[in-house]
């Protein structure tokens, strides 16, 4: 069978030059600003504020790096441990929670099941803003200001929803006929939830862990809200606390965002294989 | 004979049946998710309505005192808050088309066999997953009048002949705003449509192909069709969530100059967060919430009608 020659052009055309031409573009779109950062982050002043622009520095220097993580004014060692703790308290307690409503959710039958579902699915519709006023004066009254419990506390508005709904998408996927034929063997609801349901869903709940770490290690309005204290401050507070500052340092700002970006994207990495099957299964269920 | 009979007695009923048990068991795996979600988003939304009817701003404790729908009445005459929906639909618009048409093109793009194609995708969706802080800061530099990348550039392409202050431009801070989302956004769509695309079979490009469709029917007649649940969710969500989305705005313009980039969001966060007046903030939330439940509603409509078609 013969195809017509025109269609040939265009075929080839499509996935020869303007497949290249797109896949450079998008490189460009995407690496440039991180390339800039990323140079900025080891220029000295003088190669920060020159005219014209010097985009090579001279030397691969650690000095704002340095500068950063243990200037006395915006410690970025204090905020990255801040950060790290409180993300990781998050995604553990998350988890927990989540594992326990998700399975309740995709197996028990019960009065008011749809509706969960509805809140779980709206909550996720609820602007941050919303819940600053109200958080402020809660954790004011009961005097957590200036502490991990209330970042973390807050944190759980928006992770938990959202993994909630995720894992209930992943354990209805598991067989049921697995978990019966343990629990005829007398094995107990809890007892098949954690030996045969959780190694099953492992990769799942992996995933929804790390997108309840990598959502709390981003979170701004909450950590200026209800921290007031340097030494409380997370990695974004920091870097919005360093921006107030009488004069920016784009070498050390460049530099804190760097560090603050590493994790995440290393976490990242690892995570978006699952993250894509699992987006696309809950959104299609939406 | 005695002990015969022990033996024929049956099993003690439990006290409670198997289905009650069941449902009392779902109730209490549910418990800490309610204790959870009760105290940090539930009881701070009725919170923040019943704060709604006051005057409570933070700095003037003398003047707080219920004041019935005396915010409600503020909001309607307020101009700035007008003018922050109008913001908040620019802002909206501007940036999900063109997050969904970039977004697109990447995932074409990503679905393609390529040397390096991992790599690229890694870095592709990272602006996505970094914070927005993060995001702000890098578009900060890169718009810094004398020493940021972007006037650099036109300037060397002989685009433009003086450098721009971006940010401090009321007519250019938008644009520049929703530029920083759109690089943010991206990765959202690509992730989403890449997903989707993996999973059209391949058998129905083959037998389109077979028939004598060229690239550009298979595109609108299987790859279009196939994506179009995707799409809608995915864009419905963007919507919500950029309608709802402050950092960016609030880090890098704080909504100036005079309120060009204001968008209602970032003026609740403004409310509560520099003003201190919290009741006004509340009714400003309360406003967005009624909002977002509205299109909230739609959402589900169009979802379900989605899913009774297929």
């Amino acid at each position: 069978m013969r195809r017509a020659p025109g269609r040939d052009v265009v075929e080839r055309l499509l996935g020869g030059p303007v497949l290249w031409t797109g896949l450079g573009a998008l490189t460009l779109f995407a690496g440039a600003p991180f390339l800039w950062v990323f140079l900025g982050s080891f220029k000295t002043r003088a190669e920060l504020y020159a005219t014209p622009i010097v985009y090579l520095p001279q030397s691969l220097s650690l000095a704002n790096y340095v500068e950063a993580w243990t200037s006395t004014l915006t410690p970025f060692s204090r905020f990255f441990a801040n950060s790290l703790w409180v993300s990781s308290v998050t995604m553990v307690a998350t988890t927990v929670v989540s594992i326990l409503a998700g399975y309740a959710l995709a197996r028990f039958k019960f009065a008011g099941r749809q509706t969960f579902l509805l809140v779980f699915l709206a909550t996720q519709m609820f602007p941050a803003v919303l819940l600053i006023a109200p958080l402020l004066s809660q954790w004011y009254a009961l005097g957590l200001i200036d502490t991990y419990q209330a970042l973390i506390y807050s944190n759980f508005s928006f992770t938990v929803p959202f993994t909630v709904w995720m894992l209930v998408g992943y354990f209805e996927s598991i067989p049921r006929e697995l978990e019966e034929s343990a629990m005829i063997d007398g094995c107990t609801r809890f007892g098949s939830l954690l030996r045969i349901v959780l190694p099953l869903a492992a990769p799942g709940v992996a995933a929804t862990a790390i997108f309840a770490f990598v959502a709390s290690w981003s979170e701004l309005l909450f950590a200026i809200t209800f921290t007031s204290q340097t030494e409380m401050r997370t990695l974004s507070a920091g870097l919005l606390f360093m921006v107030g500052q009488y004069e920016i340092q784009w070498g050390q700002l460049s530099a804190g965002v760097i560090i603050s970006t590493v994790p995440v994207a290393i976490l990242f990495t690892y995570l978006q294989r699952h993250l894509i099957q699992g987006l696309s299964a809950g959104a299609v269920k939406g | 004979m005695a002990r015969e009979a022990t033996l024929a007695t049956p099993v003690a009923r439990p006290l409670i049946s198997r289905r009650a048990r069941e449902l009392a068991g779902g109730y209490l795996y549910l418990a800490p998710v309610i204790l959870v979600l009760g105290g940090t988003v539930l009881f701070p939304i009725l919170k923040a309505m019943h704060m709604s009817l006051y005057h409570h701003v933070l700095i003037k404790p003398k003047e707080y005192g219920f004041i019935g729908l005396g915010n409600y009445a503020r909001l309607l005459h307020d101009q700035v808050f007008w003018l922050s929906l109008w913001n908040s639909f620019v802002w909206v618009f501007g940036s999900v088309t063109f997050q969904f048409l970039g977004g697109f093109a990447a995932a074409l793009l990503l679905h393609q066999g390529f040397r390096g194609r991992a790599v690229l995708r890694t870095l592709t969706l990272l602006p996505w997953i970094i914070p927005g802080v993060v995001v702000a800061l890098i578009w900060e530099f890169i718009y810094q009048p004398n020493y940021g990348l972007l006037n650099d550039v036109l300037i060397r392409l002989g685009w433009m002949t003086e450098r721009v202050a971006w940010l401090s431009s009321p007519a250019l801070a938008m644009p520049a705003v929703i530029v920083a989302n759109i690089w943010r956004g991206v990765p959202f769509f690509a992730i989403m449509l890449l997903a989707g695309l993996q999973a059209i079979p391949t058998e129905l490009y083959e037998a389109a192909r077979v028939d004598g469709a060229s690239v550009g029917q298979r595109f609108v007649y299987i790859t279009l069709p196939m994506l179009r649940p995707i799409i809608v969710v995915a864009t419905a969500t963007r919507i919500v969530w950029t309608f709802n989305y402050a950092d960016l705005i609030f880090v890098m313009t704080s909504g100036g100059p005079a309120n060009a980039t204001q968008i209602t969001s970032t003026y609740t966060l403004m409310q509560a967060y520099s003003n201190l007046d919290f009741g006004y903030a509340a009714t400003l939330s309360v406003a967005l919430l009624l909002i977002m439940l509205a299109f909230t509603t739609v959402y589900l409509r169009l979802t379900r009608g989605l899913e009774s078609v297929s």
